[in-house]
């Protein structure tokens, strides 16, 4: 059985839990609470905080056990059947649409001419090979990867400082706090993306006494480090764009990319931060892929290649079925909303509680 | 077994590197550089039939036999089309080389366009089509934006690079204000303010400027002057060059600036300077049961020339003329931004965004009246204080002046 070091798997859950957060997350927001809406930021991601911790302490007390595996210890074996299926089909969609998000980004702005199936199979392959190369090979790519992502969105945000609009924040609370708390609420469902996959990675984690707490410091460092650079891309977007026009444009970072100008020579360096947040798709797609495969092997026992091969070939075909960009913004929105949030905060939950009451139960 | 698996492996990899290979290149759709006609200006103008508009694109061919490479010369084309997508196939049926967009520098509203309206429809493209960047400039032509990118400057620029080059030098002066596509989006999201963009002259020789030219007239150069006021899509107004000045303090926008006294009656000695630094703060307060938006501009001014001033100096005759100067500048500079406010009330336009002030000061009182804000903006309490300080007068405590005798008093 791979097993992945305590740094590694800080280092994957934040890049896990980033993602292409960045991407939306200004227009989501800002939606909800206008200007203020760089206030929702972190209380949204701080949700996985809780929810992490009852993972792992669930991981504490069945160790090397998915929690698909402790749902049946916890469950029965029917209901934990029916919660596998749930969240086979719900992290396989997801991670279909993720790949069809990586078309639509590349396609409507740097390379328009470009088959957008082109973008799903070269896409669907990196994730091919990542999750056929194993955890812990990942665990490494993303250990690479998520410096540069961060080095990409700080230059990104650093160098639009000057096309800072004065004032846009304020006034600040003048909605009041409601607004706010709606916008967390459209946040935390990133956080509940991460959860799922923290999920089906447990087996992965060293379950020792030390390691456990390396962990749980590990979980809090990652969201709020994602928590924070999210919220300075809110702010960003806001200050240069203002709130009507953060909630218009459908990637702000991007058109922001677009205005980056260096002494008013260097221009054009969107495709230099696309490079970089290709990755961050990369593993957010790829997270997915393994949630998928996880599940089929510990619902169905269904593993090897065929069977990843047909994960692919699911995945390119949700990502064909949503070639009209509209739809698939507003489609992972929904899914976002109405089925990860709920299924996740519900099963997690259910399973920490009956676990406690059990625990308390036998003592 | 262990040999099945290295085959997976390869195959995979092989596989991977294919769709590099795909990728990488970047052979979909590819574009050679020497086939694409950069794009520097476009102009927007009034068409002959309903519902169109003439637009003039100013693209750049580079000199063949250009020593540095960085030659341009002028390919200037003017349609009429009802879109400007459609404009743009019409170009491109004569033009040999693609269109590119994103070295767009400036956009051109023609004066008759801006005041008929239709002004968002035009920028809709600019803010969508992925080529674009927001950065661009977008300027209001007194008179035909394509009569300015068709004019032959004696600088031997092409006109879209001249006006380029002028507001990037603004900084200097701070007289117009300087708009960028971004920033007039973001403005337009405001409501309650009134968008300005800053206003584009051709400058025939005797008209402010004496130059000597070989077509008689015909324009050699350009000039930015003054602003325009949108009221929603349409041009409401011009803004005269001290008006424009005024709206530069107001808004904080002044980096550096020349400023004279030569225009106040009431002193025979004349003071010529230039802006250091400046600041412009607002508050927004309760003055007699009223709310008053209060600004208070703090500038730093060095003397650079001094007119009328007929003896030589001792020391503390010195440091009173300074601090004449600085009265003086202040009254310069309350004059302009009075009469950048009569013109906001005369207009019942907020392009100096006060309603946005008294949003970010105190957004409760300001929901008590921003539905009805543009009949407040008339007589809306509004102050001003200007704190001017003379840092040094130059090389010279006096003038030059002539010992005695005749002409001398």
């Amino acid at each position: 059985m791979e097993r992945i070091s305590s740094h590694q798997f800080v280092v994957l859950s934040s890049a896990v839990l980033m993602g292409t957060t960045f991407l939306p997350i200004a227009s989501i927001v800002t939606e909800v609470a206008s200007r203020d809406g760089w206030m929702s930021v972190m209380p949204g991601f701080a949700v996985g905080i809780p929810y992490s911790l009852m993972v792992l302490s669930l991981l504490e007390q069945h160790p090397q056990k998915n929690l698909l595996q402790i749902s049946e210890i916890l469950l029965g074996k029917w209901i934990s059947k029916i919660t596998g299926v749930l969240y086979i089909f719900i992290t396989c969609y997801f991670g279909g649409l993720l790949l069809g998000q990586a078309g639509d980004i590349y396609q409507s702005s740097i390379m328009p001419l470009t088959p957008i199936g082109m973008f799903y199979l070269g896409g669907i392959l990196l994730v091919f090979y990542l999750v056929k190369s194993g955890i812990e090979v990942f665990s490494r790519f993303s250990e690479i990867l998520f410096p540069l992502i961060i080095i990409a969105l700080v230059l990104n945000m650093g160098l639009s400082i000057s096309r800072m609009e004065q004032g846009e924040l304020l006034p600040i609370l003048s909605e009041g706090i409601k607004p706010v708390i709606w916008g967390g609420l459209k946040v935390a469902p990133f956080a509940m993306e991460y959860i799922l996959f923290l999920a089906g990675i447990l087996v992965f984690l060293p379950t020792g006494k030390r390691e456990l707490a390396q962990l749980k410091r590990g979980v809090w460092r990652g969201v709020f480090l994602v928590g924070f650079l999210n919220m300075m891309v809110v702010l960003t977007q806001i200050l240069i764009f203002g709130p009507e026009e953060t909630v218009r444009i459908v990637y702000g970072l991007l058109v922001l990319g677009k205005m980056v100008e260096i002494s008013r020579t260097v221009a054009g360096v969107e495709s230099v931060f696309l490079g970089a947040w290709l990755g961050a798709l990369i593993i957010k797609v790829g997270a997915f892929f393994f949630t998928v495969t996880w599940g089929l092997e510990t619902v169905f026992n269904l593993k090897g290649l065929k069977w990843n091969l047909g994960v692919g070939v699911v995945f390119m075909g949700i990502a064909f079925k949503f070639t009209r960009g509209p739809d698939l913004v507003m489609e992972i929105g929904l899914v976002d909303n109405y089925l990860i949030l709920p299924f996740a905060s519900v099963w997690i939950l259910t399973l920490w509680g009956i676990s406690r009451w059990k625990g308390a139960g036998i003592s | 077994m262990k040999t099945d698996r290295r085959k997976e492996h390869k195959f995979i990899l092989r596989l991977s590197i294919i769709a590099c290979l795909l990728f990488l290149t970047g052979c979909w759709g590819k574009r050679e550089v020497e086939d694409l006609a950069p794009l520097l200006g476009i102009g927007f103008d009034q068409g002959e039939k309903p519902g169109t508009f003439l637009v003039t694109e100013q693209f750049a061919r580079p000199k063949k036999d250009s020593s540095s490479g960085a030659e341009i010369e002028d390919r200037t084309f003017s349609v009429e089309a009802s879109s400007s997508r459609e404009a743009f196939e019409k170009f491109s049926k004569v033009a040999y080389r693609t269109p590119f967009m994103g070295s767009l520098k400036v956009i051109i509203i023609g004066e008759d366009f801006a005041k008929s309206g239709d002004f968002n429809n035009v920028l809709d493209f600019a803010q969508r089509y992925a080529e674009f960047r927001r950065s661009m400039y977008i300027v209001l032509a007194k008179g035909k934006a394509l009569d300015l990118l068709n004019l032959k400057l004696r600088s031997g620029l092409l006109p879209a690079m001249a006006i380029k080059s002028n507001i990037e030098g603004g900084d200097e002066i701070s007289v117009f204000p300087t708009v960028r596509l971004g920033h007039y989006l973001t403005i337009l999201g405001e409501k309650s303010t009134a968008p300005i963009f800053p206003v584009v002259e051709s400058v025939k020789t005797g008209e402010g400027v004496e130059y000597k030219t070989d077509v008689k007239d015909e324009a050699g150069e350009i000039r930015i002057q003054g602003a325009g006021v949108m009221r929603g899509d349409y041009l409401a107004d011009f803004l005269t060059d001290e008006e424009s000045k005024g709206y530069m303090w107001l808004e904080n926008d002044v980096v550096h600036r020349l400023i004279n006294t030569v225009d106040l009656e009431e002193n025979s000695i004349k003071f010529g300077g230039q802006v250091i630094e400046s600041s412009t703060k607002y508050k927004v307060k309760a003055n007699n049961d009223k709310m008053e938006l209060q600004y208070k501009i703090k500038t730093s001014i060095a003397i650079d020339e001094i007119m009328g001033l007929k003896k030589q100096l001792s020391g503390p005759e010195w440091v009173e003329l300074v601090k004449q100067a600085e009265k003086d500048f202040a009254k310069v500079i309350e004059k302009e931004c009075n009469s950048s406010i009569k013109k906001e009330r005369e207009l019942g336009l907020d392009f100096l965004g006060i309603g946005r002030h008294i949003e970010q000061k105190n957004s409760k009182y300001w929901k008590t009246i921003r539905d009805q804000w543009e009949a407040e903006i008339a007589d809306f309490p509004i102050s001003l204080e200007v704190l001017v300080t003379i840092h040094h007068s130059g090389m010279s405590s006096s003038s030059a002046t002539n010992s005695g005798g005749e002409g001398q008093e």
